[in-house]
C-alpha cells in the first residue's frame, strides 16, 4: 500500500550559535561547537535539515563540591581539587565542551573573589582546548561580580556566560557584548517567560546568535514532564516562525538528576530502587535522553558513563534512517 | 525650534570650526602630518569621530578629513529678518561643534596641554598622566585634571549604566551661583548614584574650582570626574557616550544614527548648564541634543519644549533665583530633581526607610487589641486613603507631610482619625491607573512588621502594634513606605510621589470629600467604560504555562475568566511591563458587533493560540467561544433540553443538571480548546451587558449555583431589572431545586422562565 | 473539519438514556468530539447519523487491551503528537521478556521477581505490566511449558513471541481461559494463519515490518479476516529508525485518519536508552530483555511523568514527610501537594542536610500561589492538616513555617493554631537551606 508521508514544512528555523573561538578567530580554543540551525523537530531528518548535532558538555567545579553525590566524588576523585586537571579529564572522556560552575565560596570558605574566579577560568582554558561555558554560583549579585571579571579577562574566547535571568540579565548581557561572549538565558519552565527574557536581551542589542536559552528542567521523576513539554513547545514555536524562541537550548540534566535522592543516597532506600551506581547513571542518562528528544542542543552532564551513552544515542539519532518508504 | 538658540548655536559652531582649522594648520606646520594623535588609555581612537564618521584617527594629517566634514555640516548664520533656521540646521551645527571640539582637544594632547594642568590638584582615582611638570617623573594623579575616561573605567561604569545600577550621568558645564550651591548639586547627584562630569567655566571660574575650594574630592572614586575647565572638555562626556554604544550596544564606528539612537533610548544623561550660556555653549548643547541628552540651564534662555529628538523637552530654562525654595540649598535640590525629570531618569530606592523590619514576610501579621498601640479606622475612628494623579510640577518627590498632631498623645490602645493622600506624577501615569495603584497601598503598608492594614478607600483600617511604636514607628513612616514602594515597584509609570497625612478634622473632612468625589467618578468611569468606547482590548497569557494555547481576551465589559484581571489592570500591567503577559490587542475592523468579532481579536487569537484557534467571538458561547485555561471562577454550559445555560461556580461541589460536577466539567471547559456550548468565565462577567449577548444574554441563565446567587445578590438584582424582568433571579433554579435536567424542566415550567420561549439556541 | 460537541449532539437521539455511560447526550457528544469514546457506545444512533459522523465515530488509534485474570493493560486511543496538546492517555505497558531456552527455574525466578516488584513513587505503587515469552527453542512443547511456567509465576498479561504459527498455537493453548494475549507476530509470510489463530483465541496480533507500507498492508489484510485488535512493530534496533517509524505512524493516524496505521506500537528496545525513547515517543507496549530494578524503576517513573495530564498537575499524597530524620526540635515546614512544589521543597530541605517535618497539605494539586488564590490553601486548611497529624505531640518548640508567598496567612494561622510559633519562610524553595540555617 503506497503511503504518502505527511511532512511538516516549517517556515522557521533555529538560529545557529557558535561557542568557542579558535586562534584564527581571536581565541585560544582548539575546537569549537556549533549548535542550532535545524529546520525540523528533533531528528526528523525526512522533513528538514539538522546541520549540527546536539553536543554534550561535562560539568566541572572550581573546587571540590560540598554537595555532590559521593558516587561522583569518587569518579572524579583524582582531579576534583584541581579544575584544570578536571577539565583535561573531561576532555579525555569525550566531552564536546566544558561547563565550569563557580562556587559561592573558595576552598577556604571565603567568598569567591573575582581574582580567584578569573585565575580558575584561565587555568581551565589553559588545560583544555574545548569551548567553555561558565556559570556563576547562582546568586545574581555574586554572579555579576564574578562573571564581569571573567568576561573581561577572557575577551575573545567566545565563552558562554550564565546564568542570565530576569534579575541580572542586564549586567551579563552588557559584559558579553563588550567582550564578545555568548550568554545562556535561563527562565523558569515557561514558554512565555523564556520568550520575554529573550526579548529583553535582544532589546539590549545583543545579537540573538549569541544567545542560548536554558528553559530549565526537572530531573526524571522530579518534574521532567514540565521541562520536556516547554522545550517541545519552544521548538514548535521556533519552527512556526516566532523569532524570539529560535534559539538553541541548553539543559542541565546532570545537575538535576544528581541532586535527586535516587542519585545521592545509597543506604536506607527501598530495595526496589536497585543498584545505587547503576541507578544514578541511569537517572542521569534517561533524563538527558528524554530532553534530547524534546529538542535539547546542549546537554550538561556529570558522569562519564552517562556521557558515553548519550553521545552514542546522538550518533544514532543523527544518522538519517534508511527506511524504504521514507 | 527657537530661532534665538539656532542663531547662537550656528554662530558658535562656525566660530569653533574656524578655530579648529586654524589650530590644525598651525600644528601641521609645527609637528607635521604624521605626528601621532591619541587620547590616553583608549582603544577607540578619537571616539566621537570614530563613532560618527567611522574614521580611526591616528595622525594629525587625518584631522583634515574630520574638519572638512565638520565644515560641510555648517550652515550660514540665519538672517535677522527671516525665520528659516530649524532643528536640522542646528543639530548639524551641533555635530560640527563636537567634531571640531574633539579635534582641538586631540591637538592639545599633541602639545601636552591635555589633560589640563592644575597644579596642586589630586584626583581621587582617575586616569594617571604626567602632571603639570610635563614629562618629568612618573605618571600620576597629581597636578592635572582627568581628561577623558579610560577604557577600564568606561567598562566598569558602562556596565552599571546598562544594568541600571547607575541611573545615568550628568555633564555639568559652567559654574554654580555659589560654592555652597555647587557642593549641594554634586551631593544631590551623588546621593542618587548619578555619575557626574564636570567642565566649563563662567568668566574663567569653573565648578571644578568651586568644588576644589570646598574640599570636595573629585575623581573616579567619588563618581565626579573633572574633565577640564573649558567648555570644550565637555566633548569627553560625549566621547564616553559614543564608547558606551560601541562597547555595550554592539555597534561599529560609523553607525552614527544607531549610536545616537542608542544613547537617546538607553543612556540617561543630561547637561546641566550653570551660569551664563555663550555661543559655544549653545553650539555644544546642540551637539548634546543630537544624542537625545536634554539641556537644563539655571539662567534665562529660550526653551525648546516640544518633544522630538530628546525623549521629553530639549532645552529647559530654570533660572536659579526663581526656583521655589526657602534657600539656595532647596533650590539646588529642585534643580537636580528637574534634571532627572526632564531626562526621565529612574532612580530606585533600595530600602524602605522605617525603624521596623520590612518585607513581604510581614504581610499577614495580625495586630491584636492587646498588643495594639493605636488604630486608625475600625469601630471608633475613621481612616481613608486616596491616591491622586497630579501634574509633575505639583509634586515634590519624596516629600512626606503630616498635617496635624502625631499619635504620641493618644492613649495606649486608643484610636484617631487619619487620612492618607498619595499624590503621584509621572509622564506615563494616567488617571485610570489611580485605582490600580491605590489598591497597592494595602500591600505596601502591610509589609511593615507590627502594622496591620485592612480595607481600602474610605473604609481603611490600620493598626500599629506597641512593638512597632516602641521602635519609633510614627505617621511619617507611612509616607516613607509608600514613597519607596511606589517608586520601586511602579517606577515605569510613577516619576514622583508625595504623601500627605492628615490628622486634623477639618482637613480630613475636606480631603475625604475630594476622595469620595474621585471614588464616585471612578465607579462611573468603570460603568461607562464599554467595549465600544475603547480602541484596544488586552491579551492575558499568564496561564499559558499550563494551558499553552489559551489566551484570554480582556475587554472593558469582559474581565479575565479568573476574575483577577480587568481591562484597567491589564492596561496598567502593560505600562509597567511592556513585554509582559498583557499586550494590547488593537481592535481593527469591526466584523460583527453582535457576536463580537473584530479583525484584531481574530488575528490575535491565531497568534496567541499558536494557530489552534482561528476566530473568537467575544459575546457568544455557541460559536467560537473564548477558550479557558482552568482558572475560571464559573463554568457556563448549554443545557440543550431547556434552551438555556447553567452557571456553576468553583465552590459548588454538587451535581448539576448536565449530569456532571464542576470538576468533571472543568475537564471539558479547560485546556485552551474551543468547545462550543461550554465556557469558563469570571463571575463578574455574568452581570455584564455583554454576557453571551449574542445568544440572548443573561435571560438564558436557567440554573445557577446557590452560592453565586447569594454572594452576588445585589448585582443580579440590578441585572434582572436591566433585563426588564425583576423576578428573573427567582426563576433561575439551583442545586437545591434541580439536580437533574428533568427536575430542571419542571422547575422552569413552574416558574415560567423566559428561556423556554426564547428563540432556539441552535 | 472535526465536528463540535454541539454539532454531534444534533445527530444523537437526545434522549439522555445514559446507556452509553454518560449522564446526557451532550456530555457524550463532547467526549466524542474529543475523540475519547466510540460512537458504537450509543445503542440508538441512526444509520444516517453514523454516516454523517464517520470521521468522529472512532478514535484514530484503536484501543487495544490485553487481559488476564484480574489484570488489564491498555494501549492506543491517543489523540495528540505532543503531550502538551492535550495529554497522552494510556501508559505503554512494560513487559519483561523470558526466553523458553532458559531453565525452568530461571524463567520462574525472573518472572516471580518481576511479578512481585512494586516501587512507590509519590504515593503511587508502580509495577510491571506483564511478560513476553519468546520461543527461541523452536519447539512447541518447550514454548508451551514456558507459557505454563509463566502462568504459574504470574497472572499478568502475556505476549507470545514467535513467527511460527504452530509454536504460537501451542502457546495460546497453554493460556488460561478468558484471557487475551498479544501474538508477536505476523509478517508477510505467516499473517493469514496468525490472523486465524488470533481470531480463534481472541488474541491481539502484532504485525512486524521495518517499513510502513508493509505494515499498513498487513493490518488491512488481517482486518479483512476480522481481527481488529492489532499492534505494529517497527522491527528495528536503531534509535533513529524507531523514532521515524513511530512518528510517521502516529502522524498518519492522527492527521490523515489513516486507519491501517491507527494501532498501538510495540517496541523491543535494545537497551535502556532505546526504552527511554520508546516511552516518550509513541510506543504502546515496551518489551525489555532484563529485569533490573535500577532500570525498571526509572522507566516506570518516566512513563508516569510523560503520561501525566499537563492540565491536571500530578499530586503527591498529602501528609507528613520526614526529611533527614527529624527529632522533636525540628521545624514543621508547610507546603502544598502539587508535585513540583513538593519536589522543590523536599529536595532543598534534603540537600541542606538539616532535619525537618514537611507537612504537605491537600491543595488539590496546585502550587502555593495558585492554591492560595483559589482558596485551596488557607489558614483553616493548613491548621486542619497540622491538627490532623500527631505533630503537636512530636515537636517542641512547636514551630510551623509558612511559604513566603502566603505570608499573608500568618496572622490567621496563629489564631487557628494556638500554642504554635508561626514563622514565615522564604518565597522560593532554593532559599530554604539558608533559612533553615540562619533563621531557625
Amino acid at each position: 500500500m503506497p503511503i504518502e508521508i505527511p511532512k511538516d514544512k516549517w517556515p522557521g528555523s533555529v538560529r545557529q550559535v557558535v561557542l568557542g573561538a579558535t586562534a584564527a578567530e581571536g581565541g585560544t580554543r582548539t575546537s569549537k561547537v556549533v549548535v542550532g540551525g535545524e529546520t525540523c523537530m528533533p531528528f526528523m531528518h525526512f522533513e528538514g535539515a539538522i546541520p549540527n548535532r546536539p553536543v554534550v558538555a561535562l560539568e566541572i567545579r572550581d573546587r571540590r563540591p560540598d554537595d555532590w553525590s559521593p558516587l561522583l566524588v569518587k569518579t572524579w576523585e583524582n582531579v576534583i581539587d584541581d579544575p584544570a586537571a578536571w577539565a583535561k579529564a573531561a576532555e579525555e572522556v569525550g566531552a564536546d565542551a566544558i561547563q565550569l560552575t563557580l562556587s559561592l565560596t573558595d576552598s577556604a570558605g571565603q567568598p569567591m573573589s573575582p581574582e580567584t574566579a578569573v585565575a580558575t577560568v584561565k587555568a581551565v582554558l589553559q588545560a583544555s582546548g574545548l569551548p567553555l561555558i561558565v556559570f556563576g554560583p547562582g546568586q545574581s549579585e555574586v554572579d555579576n561580580l564574578l562573571l564581569v571579571a571573567v568576561a573581561e579577562a577572557t575577551k575573545g574566547e567566545r565563552l558562554a556566560l550564565g546564568i542570565c535571568e530576569d534579575k541580572n540579565y542586564r549586567t551579563i548581557v552588557a559584559t558579553a557584548m563588550a567582550n564578545d561572549h555568548v550568554i545562556t538565558a535561563r527562565s523558569p519552565m515557561d514558554v512565555n517567560l523564556a520568550k520575554q527574557l529573550n526579548i529583553l536581551i535582544s532589546d539590549m542589542g545583543l545579537p540573538l546568535d549569541r544567545v542560548i536559552m536554558d528553559p530549565t528542567t526537572g530531573a526524571l521523576g522530579y518534574g521532567i514532564e514540565y521541562g520536556y513539554s516547554v522545550m517541545e513547545r519552544l521548538r514548535l514555536a521556533a519552527l512556526q516562525g516566532d523569532a524570539m524562541t529560535q534559539l538553541p537550548m541548553l539543559v542541565t540534566p546532570g545537575y538535576e538528576a544528581w541532586k535527586t535522592k535516587e542519585s545521592k543516597v545509597g543506604e536506607g532506600v527501598p530495595e526496589s530502587w536497585g543498584d545505587w551506581l547503576q541507578r544514578a547513571i541511569n537517572w542521569e542518562t534517561m533524563t538527558a535522553i528524554a530532553l534530547l528528544e524534546a529538542g535539547a542542543n546542549i546537554l550538561v552532564l556529570r558522569h562519564p558513563e552517562s556521557l558515553k551513552q548519550v553521545e552514542a544515542a546522538i550518533q544514532d539519532l543523527m544518522t538519517a534512517p534508511d527506511m524504504v518508504s521514507v | 525650534m527657537s530661532k534665538y538658540i539656532a542663531t547662537r548655536a550656528i554662530r558658535g559652531s562656525n566660530a569653533l570650526v574656524t578655530e579648529a582649522e586654524f589650530m590644525l594648520q598651525k600644528a601641521l606646520n609645527e609637528k607635521g602630518p604624521d605626528a601621532k594623535v591619541e587620547f590616553p588609555n583608549t582603544a577607540y581612537y578619537l571616539p566621537l569621530t570614530l563613532g560618527m564618521m567611522g574614521l580611526e584617527v591616528e595622525t594629525l594629517g587625518q584631522l583634515n578629513d574630520v574638519l572638512e566634514h565638520a565644515r560641510k555640516l555648517l550652515h550660514p548664520v540665519p538672517s535677522s529678518r527671516r525665520w528659516t533656521p530649524y532643528l536640522g540646521e542646528t543639530l548639524d551645527a551641533g555635530m560640527a561643534t563636537l567634531l571640531a571640539a574633539e579635534a582641538i582637544e586631540a591637538i592639545r594632547y599633541v602639545y601636552g596641554l591635555q589633560p589640563e594642568p592644575f597644579p596642586g590638584f589630586q584626583l581621587a582615582g582617575g586616569t594617571a598622566f604626567f602632571g603639570a611638570n610635563g614629562s618629568t617623573g612618573e605618571k600620576g594623579l597629581e597636578n592635572h585634571l582627568n581628561g577623558p575616561i579610560d577604557d577600564i573605567q568606561l567598562r566598569s561604569w558602562g556596565i552599571q549604566l546598562v544594568d541600571g545600577r547607575m541611573p545615568g550621568f550628568a555633564a555639568i558645564v559652567g559654574a554654580a551661583k555659589s560654592n555652597e550651591v555647587a557642593v549641594k548639586i554634586v551631593r544631590e547627584l551623588q546621593k542618587r548614584n548619578i555619575l557626574t562630569f564636570l567642565c566649563g567655566n563662567v568668566n574663567g571660574r569653573s565648578i571644578i574650582d568651586q568644588l576644589v575650594e570646598e574640599g570636595v574630592e573629585l575623581g573616579y572614586d567619588t563618581y565626579t570626574v573633572p574633565f577640564g575647565r573649558d567648555t570644550l572638555s565637555a566633548i569627553y562626556a560625549l566621547g564616553f557616550a559614543v564608547r558606551s554604544a560601541l562597547t555595550f550596544g554592539g555597534m561599529k564606528g560609523g553607525q552614527a544614527r544607531d549610536i545616537l539612537l542608542y544613547n537617546r533610548e538607553r543612556v540617561f544623561a543630561f547637561v546641566l548648564a550653570l551660569g551664563e550660556v555663550d555661543d559655544l555653549k549653545y553650539a555644544a548643547a546642540a551637539g548634546a541634543i543630537n544624542f537625545g541628552f536634554p539641556v537644563i540651564a539655571d539662567t534665562v534662555i529660550p526653551e525648546i519644549l516640544p518633544t522630538g529628538i530628546t525623549k521629553y523637552e530639549h532645552v529647559v530654562s530654570m533660572p536659579f533665583n526663581e526656583i521655589e525654595g526657602n534657600d539656595d540649598f532647596e533650590r539646588a535640590e529642585r534643580l537636580v530633581q528637574k534634571c532627572i525629570e526632564v531626562r526621565g531618569v529612574k532612580v530606585k530606592i533600595a530600602d524602605v526607610p522605617v525603624p521596623v523590619p520590612y518585607g513581604s514576610a510581614f504581610e499577614g501579621e495580625v495586630v491584636r487589641k492587646a498588643d495594639m498601640r493605636i488604630e486608625f479606622g475600625g469601630k471608633h475612628s475613621r481612616c481613608f486613603e486616596y491616591l491622586q494623579m497630579v501634574p509633575l510640577d505639583e509634586v515634590v518627590d519624596g516629600k512626606v507631610e503630616i498635617v496635624g498632631p502625631g499619635f504620641e498623645q493618644v492613649a495606649s490602645q486608643g484610636s484617631m482619625d487619619l487620612g492618607i493622600v498619595v499624590q503621584v506624577a509621572g509622564r506615563q501615569m494616567q488617571t485610570d491607573f489611580e485605582p490600580v495603584l491605590e489598591r497597592q497601598i494595602h500591600y505596601f503598608i502591610n509589609g511593615a512588621s507590627g502594622i496591620q492594614h485592612i480595607g481600602q478607600r474610605d473604609i481603611a483600617w490600620i493598626r500599629v502594634s506597641n512593638a512597632a511604636a516602641e521602635k519609633g514607628f510614627n505617621l511619617e513612616h507611612f509616607g516613607k513606605i509608600l514613597h519607596a514602594r511606589f517608586k520601586t515597584d511602579f517606577g515605569a509609570i510613577v516619576d514622583k510621589v508625595q504623601v500627605t497625612i492628615f490628622t486634623v478634622p477639618e482637613k480630613i473632612q475636606e480631603w475625604l470629600a475630594v476622595a469620595r468625589e474621585a471614588f464616585d467618578f471612578r465607579n462611573k468611569r468603570l460603568a461607562d467604560l464599554t467595549d465600544n468606547k475603547v480602541e484596544e482590548f488586552y491579551s492575558c497569557t499568564l496561564c499559558q504555562s499550563f494551558a499553552p494555547d489559551h489566551v484570554c481576551v480582556v475587554s472593558p465589559e469582559r474581565l479575565g475568566l479568573c476574575g483577577a484581571y480587568n481591562w484597567l489592570d491589564c492596561k496598567a500591567s502593560f505600562s509597567i511591563n511592556p513585554t509582559g503577559p498583557n499586550q494590547p490587542i488593537k481592535l481593527g475592523k469591526l466584523i460583527d458587533p453582535i457576536k463580537g468579532y473584530w479583525t484584531g481579536t481574530n488575528d490575535y487569537a491565531k497568534v496567541g493560540s499558536h494557530g489552534q484557534v482561528q476566530e473568537v467571538a467575544m459575546y457568544s458561547i455557541m460559536e467560537n467561544p473564548m477558550t479557558a485555561c482552568g482558572c475560571f471562577e464559573c463554568i457556563v454550559m448549554l443545557i440543550p433540553e431547556v434552551n438555556g445555560v447553567m452557571v456553576v461556580s468553583r465552590e459548588d461541589t454538587s451535581m448539576t443538571p448536565a449530569g456532571m460536577t464542576f470538576s468533571t466539567l472543568a475537564g471539558i471547559a479547560g485546556g485552551g480548546l474551543q468547545t462550543p456550548g461550554v465556557m469558563g468565565v469570571g463571575k463578574f462577567y455574568l452581570v455584564s451587558p455583554k454576557f453571551i449577548s449574542a445568544d440572548g444574554g443573561f435571560k438564558r441563565v436557567v440554573w445557577m449555583s446557590s452560592n453565586l446567587k447569594e454572594t452576588m445578590a445585589e448585582e443580579f438584582k440590578a441585572v434582572a431589572i436591566r433585563e426588564g424582568d425583576p423576578d428573573l433571579i427567582e426563576k433561575i433554579a439551583d442545586e437545591r431545586s434541580a439536580a437533574t435536567v428533568e427536575d430542571l424542566m419542571v422547575f422552569l415550567e413552574e416558574h415560567n422562565h423566559p428561556a423556554l420561549v426564547m428563540e432556539a439556541m441552535f | 473539519m472535526a465536528l463540535s460537541g454541539i454539532q454531534i449532539y444534533k445527530l444523537l437521539p437526545q434522549t439522555n438514556c445514559k446507556e452509553c455511560g454518560f449522564p446526557t447526550c451532550l456530555a457524550f457528544a463532547m467526549k466524542l468530539a474529543a475523540k475519547q469514546v466510540e460512537l458504537s457506545a450509543c445503542p440508538y444512533v441512526t444509520e444516517e447519523s453514523i454516516a454523517l459522523l464517520a470521521e468522529s465515530s472512532a478514535p484514530p488509534i484503536r484501543l487495544v487491551s490485553l487481559k488476564s485474570d484480574g489484570y488489564e493493560t491498555k494501549a492506543g486511543n491517543e489523540v495528540v503528537l505532543f503531550r502538551h496538546e492535550k495529554t497522552f492517555y494510556n501508559k505503554p505497558g512494560l513487559f519483561v521478556k523470558v526466553v523458553d531456552t532458559e531453565s525452568p527455574e530461571a524463567i520462574k525466578a525472573k518472572i516471580s521477581a518481576a511479578d512481585r516488584y512494586v516501587v512507590n513513587y509519590v504515593g503511587i505503587e508502580l509495577t510491571v505490566d506483564g511478560f513476553a515469552i519468546e520461543a527461541a527453542s523452536g519447539d512447541p512443547e518447550k514454548f508451551s511449558a514456558a507459557v505454563k511456567l509463566a502462568r504459574e509465576a504470574s497472572k499478568r498479561p502475556l505476549i507470545l513471541v514467535s513467527r511460527d504459527p504452530s509454536i504460537i498455537s501451542a502457546g495460546l493453548k497453554a493460556l488460561e481461559a478468558g484471557e487475551s494475549a498479544l501474538i508477536h507476530g505476523a509478517d508477510k509470510s505467516n499473517w493469514e494463519v496468525m490472523a486465524a489463530l488470533a481470531q480463534e483465541h481472541k488474541a491481539a496480533l502484532a504485525v512486524i515490518s521495518t517499513d510502513l507500507e508493509t505494515s499498513a498492508d498487513l493490518t488491512e489484510k488481517i482486518r479483512g479476516k476480522g481481527v481488529e485488535d492489532l499492534a505494529i512493530d517497527p522491527d528495528t534496533t536503531g534509535l533513529g529508525a524507531m523514532l521515524t517509524f513511530n512518528t510517521i505512524a502516529r502522524r498518519m493516524a492522527l492527521k490523515k485518519n489513516f486507519k491501517p496505521l491507527g494501532f498501538p506500537i510495540i517496541v523491543f528496545p535494545k537497551d535502556l536508552v532505546a526504552a527511554t525513547q520508546a516511552i516518550s515517543k509513541y510506543a504502546g507496549f515496551v518489551v525489555i530483555d532484563d529485569f533490573k530494578p535500577d532500570e525498571v524503576y526509572p522507566l516506570l517513573v518516566l512513563r508516569q511523568n510523560i503520561y501525566t495530564d499537563p492540565q491536571k498537575p500530578i499530586q503527591v499524597q498529602p501528609g507528613v514527610y520526614e526529611i533527614n530524620n527529624p527529632n522533636s526540635e525540628a521545624p514543621v515546614l508547610v507546603t502544598t501537594n502539587f508535585s513540583i512544589t513538593y519536589f522543590s521543597v523536599a529536595n532543598e530541605v534534603e540537600g541542606s542536610g538539616l532535619p525537618a517535618w514537611l507537612m504537605v497539605c491537600d491543595a488539590e494539586g496546585m502550587s502555593v500561589l495558585t492554591a492560595w488564590a483559589a482558596g485551596k490553601f488557607d489558614a483553616e486548611r493548613i491548621a486542619k492538616s497540622v491538627k490532623g497529624s500527631d505533630l503537636a505531640s512530636k515537636v517542641s518548640p512547636k514551630r510551623v513555617v509558612l511559604p513566603g508567598h502566603v505570608a499573608v496567612l500568618s496572622g490567621e494561622l496563629e489564631e487557628e493554631l494556638p500554642g504554635w510559633d508561626v514563622r514565615v519562610g522564604p518565597r522560593e524553595a532554593v532559599d530554604i537551606p539558608k533559612f533553615l540555617k540562619e533563621a531557625l
